[in-house]
């Protein structure tokens, strides 16, 4: 693989993800939100596998396949599930703020990823460390999203922006961290949300819907 | 050494595979709470034989050293009192229909994984592993926390997951930033997150990015341990979990959240400049402290207020860890076990209350002291525990950690600390007087505690007075501990 | 400066003074056949502006000379444009000028004209036109911006003709993500400020939806005519910026030959055309957004413009 095809695919793939993450503040329909996360998923895949290839790490490889069974089938289906005993084409609750200030929060949190990650490009300026600040601004947008978002499945969907982008910065930074770890993360973030689904069943059982706003009894 | 560790480590596996198979019952319960005391036996004998050395186990993977066997064994006292006063617990709640079959199964099930899940997260070497072990006890939880199918129990289980969830994650990305850094200085790839490897590259690491590494971590298991600004889910989750769950997180998931933090201070010391993370645990500590004893003064509920209560004592930890120096160290640890011990047999009693009286509102328990002997004085104890009178070992800790912030030029820091936790104090003797004290209304329930409570109770007191007296053979563990964090070796 | 530039600039006015109403009548054809509908030729626009030439000039009573004025400050300004902007040649006659932001700022000219002109009829259609295109006016125009300028940070300089040239010689630049990210920028803005669909529907005859239409509705005659001429020439020059940017080929170079010129001519006019038919096409499967959606629009469109920006600043080649 010539260098500047590496480049061309991880400049793409981390561009997809933070697309995919700015299309899940804009679009407000639960489906899509769960479509555009398999999406990103396949984008991230597409780091360890794009440099497994060109590295010629059969490890890198075999993680990235399990990446992309794990974040762009699994989770994803697993968020279906969740979502299949609602009325179907339902749209969120209005988020606590409208689509247009959210868009443009998000393009000031993607200033601040850039900002804030200063740092490592500034240590290592690699093909793979350069796309760092994007995945970054993924996490930021994730944790906006989990913050404005008042469904349950909303609040997941944020949860799993969140850890791919947390995932695809440990691509781009390290090649990925220890097969050990990796395994015992990859496990942890199913069962996560394998909890976070049987959660919205039973939210949606005790509460009549899965709409967080609901949730006021505890405090002092 | 290693099979000694290996068996404190699958000892509770076992016990939870068993009660998975065979369902709830006595027998299971007390193969646990023997599972316990198995853990207990080899964290002792490990103390005995580590002094100040460390050991490397399963290929760098385990680290067996003073602070890990201190906290083995602080883990081990506190799941045996849990497992035992479960026995009795669990019993009494499927008499009443608190709980069916399949729900006590799961408790039975995941309350030893949960225990060994700390385990690993205190003796893991490599700090991937202990994040994935942080995070496991977050999703065992879940469903402990869950376990009376309640609207607040879900309420809570839901902030719980949500919450700490992403604080993990966050502590996962700060791991990451460090093995980068170490990576960079030239750490091979597969030992590059091993303790041992990244204090002996500590001094070299890149400054800013082991400063946003720091931060992220102190974030990440801040949350875990209940830290400002990441505690919400702490008074929810402690207050909704069954007892003696609610014993276990309280009494010793959140030391074991702030014992990943001590471990990881040095390197981001050595790497960052020992400011750094010493100014971010202060302000994190003494936010704490002040939120939870504003809370104190405001709570009317039984449960939220022990969760409080130990929200505060986590903030008085972190203020210490920031001092850093070996007396602090010493005292942090000597306070973690007393308080864990004090926690336990507080929820144990108030876990019985709660079971008697169906509400943890203090406006509807009144007058304990005059209807159970044994609970009314295990409270009144466990109470005298926390306000840190002698001669349990908590007056002893304190005092330790103030002559520590003393000496380490802190002495703001102090005053503020001791004014609220003076305010703590106040407000935790106050709702204390209106449970115990006073006559008894003419209706109220009468309170027996099953067998296997009363005597995790009295087990329970016993040793935080032993400890009080004499914590001698724990006192050159504490020391060793201490000594060797101070710095890289 | 030679006589060939000057000759290559006269020939891009021309075609595009000529070539607008034929690219409305083929937008509009276009429209027709997926439609089923026979149209009415490609010529019509042209049929159009010759009946409106002939008719009475009317003015309403109470408006002052904004009014009278401003159809020849928009035409003026577009035709401004078509000689600004490297459409047949980059080495055009005005060369030094046509740069992103005298571009931006002489489009935004027109833009103001007209909403002046809109609020100057007195009638509460044409303020609620004015006020309608200026919300989107105020998005559009820093998307703009962003985009264009995302395409010349790998260039660093700011002439288009400049960024023209670069994107000749190496086409790998806008095969890159902060190709990807302005091309659908631009793609948005240029919806927006023509006023097509989804914002904005030339068709409609409904005047509470209208925003383009409403204000020009009291405008008959000749005036009418210099408007509806002056929109077409708006929405050409828009369409070949976007094709030259992102697919130069066939523009002439600096000092280009009677050969080149022609290439040039008949190269814009395919690429624009090919743009508009894919226009008219997704008009015909899209319906007319919301007024309040419309901002949600122009915002993920100026998200874009930022993300491209700030990834042409940050990946290095």
């Amino acid at each position: 693989m010539a260098p500047s095809t590496f480049a061309l695919i991880i400049d793409f793939a981390s561009g997809g993800m933070l697309l995919a993450a700015v299309l899940v503040v804009w679009r407000r329909a639960l489906r899509s939100i769960v479509t555009l996360l398999a999406c990103q998923g396949l984008a991230l895949a597409a780091i360890p596998i794009a440099a497994g290839a060109y590295l010629g790490d059969t490890a890198l490889l075999l993680v990235g396949v399990a990446v992309l069974a794990l974040r762009a089938v699994m989770l994803p289906w697993l968020l279906r599930r969740a979502l299949a005993a609602e009325p179907p084409g339902r749209r969120d609750a209005t988020p606590l703020m409208n689509t247009a200030s959210s868009l443009l929060m998000v393009a000031m949190l993607t200033l601040v990823a850039f900002a804030v990650t200063r740092p490592l490009t500034a240590l290592q300026s690699t093909t793979l460390t350069d796309a760092v600040p994007t995945a970054f601004a993924v996490i930021l947008i994730g944790l906006f999203v989990m913050v404005t978002r008042r469904h349950a499945v909303s609040q997941a969907a944020g949860f799993l922006l969140l850890d791919n982008g947390i995932a695809a910065t440990a691509f781009l930074l390290t090649d990925g961290v220890p097969m050990i770890v990796e395994l015992g993360v990859s496990l942890d973030v199913l069962f996560a949300v394998i909890v976070i689904g049987i959660l919205t069943g039973r939210l949606r059982r005790l509460f009549g819907a899965a709409d967080l706003d609901e949730l006021q009894e505890l405090r002092d | 050494m290693t099979e000694l560790m290996m068996a404190s480590l699958l000892a509770p596996v076992a016990a939870a595979g068993l009660t998975a198979a065979l369902g709830w019952s006595r027998l299971s319960a007390t193969v646990t709470a023997i599972s316990a005391a198995v853990i207990l036996f080899c964290s002792i004998a490990l103390a005995t034989r580590v002094g100040h050395g460390v050991h490397l186990a399963a290929g760098g993977l385990l680290r067996i050293d003073a602070l890990a066997t201190f906290m083995l064994i602080v883990i081990a006292v506190v799941a045996l009192l849990a497992t035992v006063a479960s026995i009795g617990y669990l019993h009494t709640e499927l008499a009443d229909g608190h709980t069916d079959a399949a729900g006590a199964r799961l408790y039975g099930t995941l309350t030893p994984a949960f225990v060994a899940a700390m385990e690993l997260a205190v003796c893991a070497n490599n700090i991937g592993l202990i994040w994935v072990a942080i995070e496991a006890t977050t999703v065992i939880t879940a469903f402990l926390v869950g376990h009376h199918r309640t609207r607040n129990a879900l309420e809570a289980t839901w902030k719980y997951v949500i919450v700490c969830s992403v604080g993990i994650a966050v502590a996962f990305l700060g791991t990451v930033l460090l093995y980068f850094a170490a990576r960079h200085n030239g750490a091979a790839a597969a030992e590059a997150l091993n303790l041992d490897v990244l204090m002996s590259h500590a001094g070299a690491l890149d400054p800013a990015v082991t400063r946003l590494a720091g931060g992220l971590l102190l974030i990440g298991y801040g949350t875990k341990a209940g830290l400002f600004p990441f505690h919400t889910w702490l008074a929810d989750a402690h207050s909704q979990a069954p007892a003696p769950v609610s014993a276990l997180m309280s009494g010793v998931l959140l030391s074991v959240a702030m014992s990943v933090l001590i471990r990881l201070k040095p390197i981001i010391d050595a790497g960052a400049g020992t400011h750094f993370m010493r100014n971010g645990l202060l302000l994190t500590g003494l936010a704490t402290v002040a939120i939870a004893a504003l809370l104190l003064t405001v709570t009317g509920d039984l449960k939220r207020m022990l969760a409080y209560s130990s929200m505060e004592n986590m903030g008085l930890i972190a203020v210490a860890a920031a001092a850093g120096t070996t007396l602090a160290i010493a005292a942090l640890l000597l306070h973690v076990v007393a308080h864990g011990l004090g926690k336990t047999v507080l929820f144990i009693a108030g876990g019985q209350l709660q079971t008697t009286h169906q509400s943890t509102a203090i406006a509807d328990i009144t007058g304990v002291l005059q209807r159970s002997r044994l609970i009314g004085t295990s409270f009144a104890v466990g109470v005298i525990i926390l306000l840190g009178l002698p001669p349990f070992a908590m007056f002893a800790s304190e005092l330790a950690i103030a002559r520590a912030l003393a000496e380490a030029n802190l002495g703001l820091v102090l005053a503020v600390a001791m004014t609220l936790i003076a305010i703590g104090f106040v407000a935790l003797a106050r709702n204390t007087t209106r449970l115990l004290l006073g006559a008894a209304p003419a209706d109220a329930p009468t309170i027996c505690p099953p067998r296997s409570l009363a005597f995790a109770l009295v087990a329970g007191l016993a040793a935080s007075l032993a400890l009080g007296v004499a914590a001698g053979p724990l006192t050159d563990l504490m020391v060793a501990a201490a000594q060797q964090l101070e710095g890289p070796r | 400066m030679t006589v060939m530039a000057v000759v290559a600039g006269g020939a891009q006015l021309l075609t595009v003074t000529v070539g607008a109403p034929l690219l409305i009548g083929l937008m509009r054809q276009v429209r027709a056949a997926w439609e089923g509908r026979g149209g009415g030729g490609i010529l019509q626009p042209w049929r159009d502006l010759r009946k409106q030439l002939g008719k009475q000039q009317i003015i309403p009573r109470g408006t002052t000379v904004v009014f009278t004025a401003a159809p020849l400050i928009v035409a003026a300004t577009s035709i401004l444009l078509a000689a600004i902007v490297p459409i047949v040649a980059t080495g055009s006659p005005l060369d030094p000028v046509a740069d992103l932001f005298a571009v931006v700022g002489v489009l935004f000219l027109g833009t103001v004209a007209l909403t002046l002109a809109g609020i100057d009829t007195g009638t509460a259609f044409g303020g609620m036109g004015a006020s309608r295109e200026i919300t989107i006016a105020a998005l559009v125009e820093p998307t703009i911006l962003l985009a264009v300028f995302a395409l010349s940070i790998p260039t660093g300089s700011a002439n288009l003709g400049a960024l023209m040239a670069t994107t000749l010689s190496d086409p790998g630049s806008v095969a890159s993500l902060t190709g990807v990210l302005a091309f659908v920028a631009l793609v948005l803005v240029i919806i927006a400020e023509a006023g097509r669909l989804p914002v904005d529907n030339p068709a409609t005859h409904l005047e509470l939806t209208m925003v383009h239409e409403a204000m020009v509705l009291e405008y008959a005659g000749p005036r009418l005519a210099l408007m509806e001429w002056a929109s077409a020439m708006r929405l050409t020059v828009l369409l070949a910026l976007l094709a030259n940017l992102f697919l130069p080929w066939g523009i002439a170079a600096d000092a280009p030959t009677l050969l080149q010129v022609l290439t040039g001519v008949g190269a814009i006019t395919v690429k624009v055309a090919v743009l508009a038919t894919a226009l008219a096409t997704m008009e015909v499967f899209m319906a007319k957004l919301r007024l309040f959606r419309v901002p949600e629009l122009l915002a993920g469109s100026f998200l874009l413009g930022l993300l491209a920006v700030t990834s042409a600043n940050f990946f290095t080649r």
